[in-house]
This record gives structure tokens, sequence and C-alpha cells, in this order.
């Protein structure tokens, strides 16, 4: 028997993750919700400005990809203006992207996923921190993580103007270039990015993969769900994190679909559950059947797994091999087990240094010619790029003065909302037998959905470090029967 | 003694961005040689910690969702927090601020001894807005007050 079940309006908009578990007559989970805050107004806080300020305001959605929402917004703009950037222009944005991107993944495997790993799942919450790893593995690493963490932010500020929230990508390009001595520091600095990467690789290689416990854990049902997968792919079929088209291959590997960003709603679609505000994306031609994994079902997932399950391939030498280790020791492709995102996180990292020195090595990347003017009358635009945490799309409509009438943004991990209230609920399903619940639960259902990288409340930033977290399970009168909490 | 004074918050999301708001009234009232720098942040955790790098002495503000009527203003110290309540001094996407600067700290960086920290009260924010709401728009003046009267002794040495 399941519960119906009424939630509070104001229940829904509590600032953190929040679920509900239902039980049914014989103990076992019926139903799981996963509540997470959304926030309102974005759209009615764009309509009226000029088109040239979207790609400064919506930077400032997120405290933690301002440069992905710059770029999407700054692409979305071009196509407004019909304009195509000089190709100097469009590795400049590219280049940022990269530094941008060692700096995200770095602070993610090392600070939020990487601790479940080295000090294992079932250390005390206290511990499963970067200090913890530091302790752990020694305090070259901390240093490491620092160091990068600061030539990302160096490229960001020289090519984007400020470290933070960067300005310079602009509707036809970037409002200024580099000299050959910022170049040769550029590069200089993503070499040592290519060494952290395989530096992480190792790590990762020496204390999850030499451990049988992690290797099954990675392996076990839990957190396995067959679905699609999305990413941006270059023009041969290869991960890109800033340009290219959209390619969603099926539950077997296939290619579904392969569309461009502005066919972008052909393929989309989104779903209104009446316990959340968010809404589920999924593929229209497949349709929505429930959060349900499997070939008849139109979810998908977008994440650094999705990216490489997506794609053929890396684009860069070193980033190829670990892709083709990645396979052949999960046992081919598609795979579909949710904690080898942070694997794949690493062979991205390799991937975006390896990119960042190509770019710093480009004879044309010193070039002034940075800019295209935009002449045409402004209309309609989308922009795509892969945000760390998944395929980040940015809409815009203006009259023709190029003032902002409409806009539609679908951010990276709302496309993942279904898999990861899919990966919550298994988890609690395999810990929750017959009234029993094991006392893993929590850490068990925090790494379904760290694997993720969730991003929830996008720009309030006022969910802690330590991701606050309320498990309430219910009897099958919808009566409490235990409430686990962590940090809240 | 070397001070950074930083507001916090998003300037975009309402009440959230009354860190920015005070932050703006100090360094408009602060005198031109004060051995002060203001800065203007959205960030938490390590990339937090890392903009203290530096300084003997900081000063966030920040919004707090508390229970205290809205507007209500804070002082305390961030060794006063428990390792998680406060709105920007943590992140989602790495660690609090408490952990990151044991982190720097630890790894020879010279960081703040403590860090304090003025709190005004809002509710919980989901609404983008560049206004403030009236209870903590009239709180700016005050907030400010407080930090510069804080800063005084640093000022003054």
């Amino acid at each position: 028997m399941t519960q119906r079940i009424t939630i509070d309006p104001i229940t829904r908009l509590e600032g953190h993750g929040k679920i509900e578990i239902f039980l049914d007559d014989a103990g076992n989970v019926a139903n799981s919700y996963f509540q997470i805050p959304e926030l309102r107004g974005f759209e009615r806080f764009c309509v009226g400005r000029p088109i040239e300020e979207m790609p400064l305001i919506t930077n400032r959605i997120c405290g933690v990809c301002p440069e992905a929402h710059h770029m999407a917004a700054s692409k979305a703009a071009d196509m407004v203006y019909k304009v195509d950037p000089p190709r100097t222009g469009k590795m400049l944005r590219e280049l940022l992207y990269s530094a941008f991107y060692c700096t995200d993944h770095t602070t993610h495997f090392y600070a939020l996923g990487g601790p479940d790993f080295v000090m294992g799942p079932d250390a005390p919450v206290a511990e499963r921190n970067i200090l913890g790893v530091i302790h752990k593995v020694g305090l070259e690493i901390g240093g490491k993580v620092i160091q990068m963490r600061k030539y990302g932010h160096t490229v960001v500020e020289m090519l984007g103007g400020r470290k933070v929230h960067p300005c310079t990508s602009i509707p036809g390009g970037m409002t200024k270039g580099i000299t050959e001595e910022q170049r040769k520091e550029i590069e200089e600095m993503g070499r040592w990015a290519i060494d952290f990467a395989h530096f992480s690789l190792k790590l990762f290689n020496d204390i999850v993969l030499g451990n049988k416990g992690y290797v099954d854990l990675i392996l076990g049902d839990v957190y396995t769900h067959r679905t699609y997968y999305m990413g941006l792919v270059d023009e041969n079929n290869k991960v890109n994190f800033y340009d290219g088209k959209v390619r969603v291959v099926d539950p077997n590997g296939k290619e579904f679909v392969k569309y461009a960003p502005k066919d972008y709603a052909e393929h989309i679609a989104e779903h209104v559950e009446p316990w959340t505000y968010l809404k589920f994306p999924y593929l229209k031609k497949v349709g929505w059947k429930g959060f349900v994994d499997g070939i008849d079902s139109g979810v998908y997932m977008a994440t650094p797994l999705s990216r490489l399950n997506a794609s053929d391939g890396m684009a860069t030498p070193r980033a190829q091999e670990e892709y083709e280790k990645f396979y052949a020791t999960l046992g081919g492709k598609p795979v579909h087990q949710r904690l080898a995102i942070h694997w794949a996180r690493l062979i991205e990292l390799l991937y975006a240094a390896e990119r960042w020195v190509e770019l710093a090595t480009d004879s044309e990347i010193t070039s002034a010619d940075v800019h295209t003017r935009p002449t045409q009358t402004p209309t309609e635009g989308i922009g795509i790029v892969e945000a760390p945490r998944g395929t980040l799309t940015h809409h815009y409509w203006t009259d023709e003065r190029g003032i902002v009438t409409k806009v539609n943004l679908i951010v990276g991990t709302t496309n993942n909302y279904a898999p990861i209230q899919m990966s919550t609920h298994k988890a609690a399903t395999s810990l929750i037998k017959d009234g029993v619940v094991n006392e893993g639960l929590l850490n068990m259902v925090e790494m379904a959905f760290r694997a993720y990288d969730p991003c929830f409340g996008c720009a309030t930033h006022s969910l802690p470090g330590q991701m606050p977290l309320e498990i309430t399970i219910r009897d099958a009168d919808g009566n409490p029967v235990k409430v686990l909490k962590q940090f809240c | 003694m070397k001070t950074l004074v930083i507001g916090l918050g998003n300037p975009i999301l309402g009440d959230d961005g009354v860190g920015w708001k005070v932050a703006e009234e100090v360094k408009k009232q602060l005198p031109q040689d004060a051995p002060v720098d203001v800065d203007f942040l959205s960030l938490g955790g390590i990339s937090l910690m890392e903009h203290l790098i530096g300084y003997e002495r900081a000063i966030l503000i920040d919004a707090f969702a508390l229970d205290e009527p809205t507007g209500s203003i804070l002082v305390l110290k961030l060794s006063d927090l428990p390792n998680y309540s406060a709105f920007h001094t943590t992140s989602t996407h790495d660690t609090s601020l408490q952990t990151a600067i044991e982190l720097g700290k630890s790894m020879g960086a010279h960081l703040p001894a403590d860090v304090e920290i003025v709190g005004i009260a809002t509710g919980r924010i989901y609404d983008f807005s560049e206004e403030l709401s009236a209870p903590v728009a009239d709180a700016v003046p005050f907030a400010a007050h407080i930090v510069l009267d804080l800063l005084r002794q640093t000022i003054r040495s």
C-alpha cells in the first residue's frame, strides 16, 4: 500500500536537501522524494535588459560556475546578433573555460567526491573532507590542490578580466587578447596542470582501483542505472566543453540523436511533478515514463560520465589513453555505474589541461583579431556549453533593439534531477528492508547524489559545505518512524 | 594590521546582497589612508579562504537565515559558528570556510587568526531582485556603523 502524500509548499522550499521516504505495510520502500529548492523570477529579472548584459548577469546566477553561464550567454548573444567570432576570439573563450574546468573538477574531486573514497564511505563524516585526505595521504596533496586552483584563477583573471565573474566575453568575441608574455605564462601553468591531472589519476588508480572493496562498490547495483547519456561533441564525436553538437546515446551506447544547439527544444521536454517546483527534463522523442531507466524511458544523464559515454573519445592524446583504460577496466561502453562519474571527472581534468596547452601554443592565440562587430538586427539566440555538472542551455529572445523579451535556461544539474531522484531512491531501497533501516543510509544516499556534483540552490550559496540532509522515513500510515539528520 | 572587509552575497538575489550594500557603505566612510581593503564576493569555502591569504584581520558581512526578526544584526567570530550555518562561509561545492582556513594554514598560508562576522538576519531567499526588503535595507547603515567601529582599533594602529 502506498500512502498518498501532500506536501506543503513551504516545506518544499526548504533550503537544503530533504528526502521523504514512504514505507509500505511490510516496511519496505514504497516511494521516496528528494526535494530541492528552486530560485524564482530570473526571467522576470532579465526581461527589459539589453542582451549585452546577459553574459554579466547570468554569471551571477551561480557562485560556483559563473564561467559556464558567461560562455553560454555570450554564445547565445552571438546568435542573437547572427555574428561569428573570429577564431582567436573563440580560442580565448575556450582557453579561459579549460582553466576553469581544471579548477572546478579539482575542487570537486579533492574536497567533495574524493574524500568518500580516500577516507572510505564508512569513515565518520567529520573526517570525510579535504583535511582528512591530507592527513591520510600527505601534505603534498593539499599544496598541489591550492596551486592548481591558483593557476586556474590566474588564467581566468588574465583572460576574463576578473578573478571570479569574468566580463570579457561579449557578442562577437572577446574584448581583449593576450600578449606573448602572457601566453608563455599561461602555457607554463597549463603544463603544470597536465602533470597535476596525471598525479590525480594515479592517486585514483592507487587508492580506489587498488582497493577491491571500492571497485565492488563502484560496480555494484546500488548506483547503477541504464539511462540515455548526453554531451557536446566536436566534428569527430570527441568530447568538447565549449562548442559542437549535442549527442545523445541510448542505454546500449548507440547514437540516438545528434543535434545543433538551436534545435534543443525539438528534443528536450520537461516533466512536472506535484511535489517539487523543479522540472524534470527528458528526451521528448522517447517520452516520460516515470523515474525508471531503460531504453523506453526518456530519462537521460548529463555529467562527466555522460560526456564520455556520449562521445567516441577524447580529442587529446593522454586523455584518450585514460579514456580507453576507463572502458577497458569497467567492461566497455556505456558505463552505467554512477560512482564512475568521479573517475570520468579526472579524465576530463586531464583533457582540460591538455586542451589548455594546445590552445596556449596555437600560433594565432596572440592575434589581435578577437572580436567581430555585430551589424545584424538582433532576434533570438541559443548557446550551449558543457558546464562541469551537465549540459547548459541559454535561450534568449529580443526585440529589434536587442532588449530581452524572453529567457529560458536549462542548467546543468536540472538535466540530472530525475537520475538523482532515481539514485537516492535506489540507495534507500537497498538499505531499508522489512522496516529495518541500515545506519549507513545517510552516507550511501549522500554518495548517490554527490557523484552528480549537483548545484541545487544555484545562486543562494546557502547550502553549507557539508551537505545538510534530512531523511524522514514514514510508515504506511504516513507517520514518521525515523528521522536521520546530518548538519541540520 | 593588514585588514580585509568582505561583503558577501549575490547582488541580484534580493536580501542576499545585503553584505555588498554594507561593504559599499563602509568603503564610502573609511578614511582614504586607512590600511583596510574592501572587497565584494559571492564565494564560500576554499575560494573565500584564498582571498583572505596575506591578511592579519578579516571582517565578513553576510546575510544569515535566522529566526531573529528580519534586519537584526549579529556580531560574532567565525570560531563561534557551528561548522555549517552561515550563508556564504560555506559552499556545496567545496568545504566550509573553517575547514578551508585549517587547510590553508596547514599549507603554510598566512591567514587571519580569527575572522569576525557581521550578519544581517534575512528570511530564506529565492527570488531574483536587485532591491533589499525594507527591514534589511534599514539595517544597512547600522551594520556599516558596527563594521567601522570594529575597524577603528585597526585604523588607529
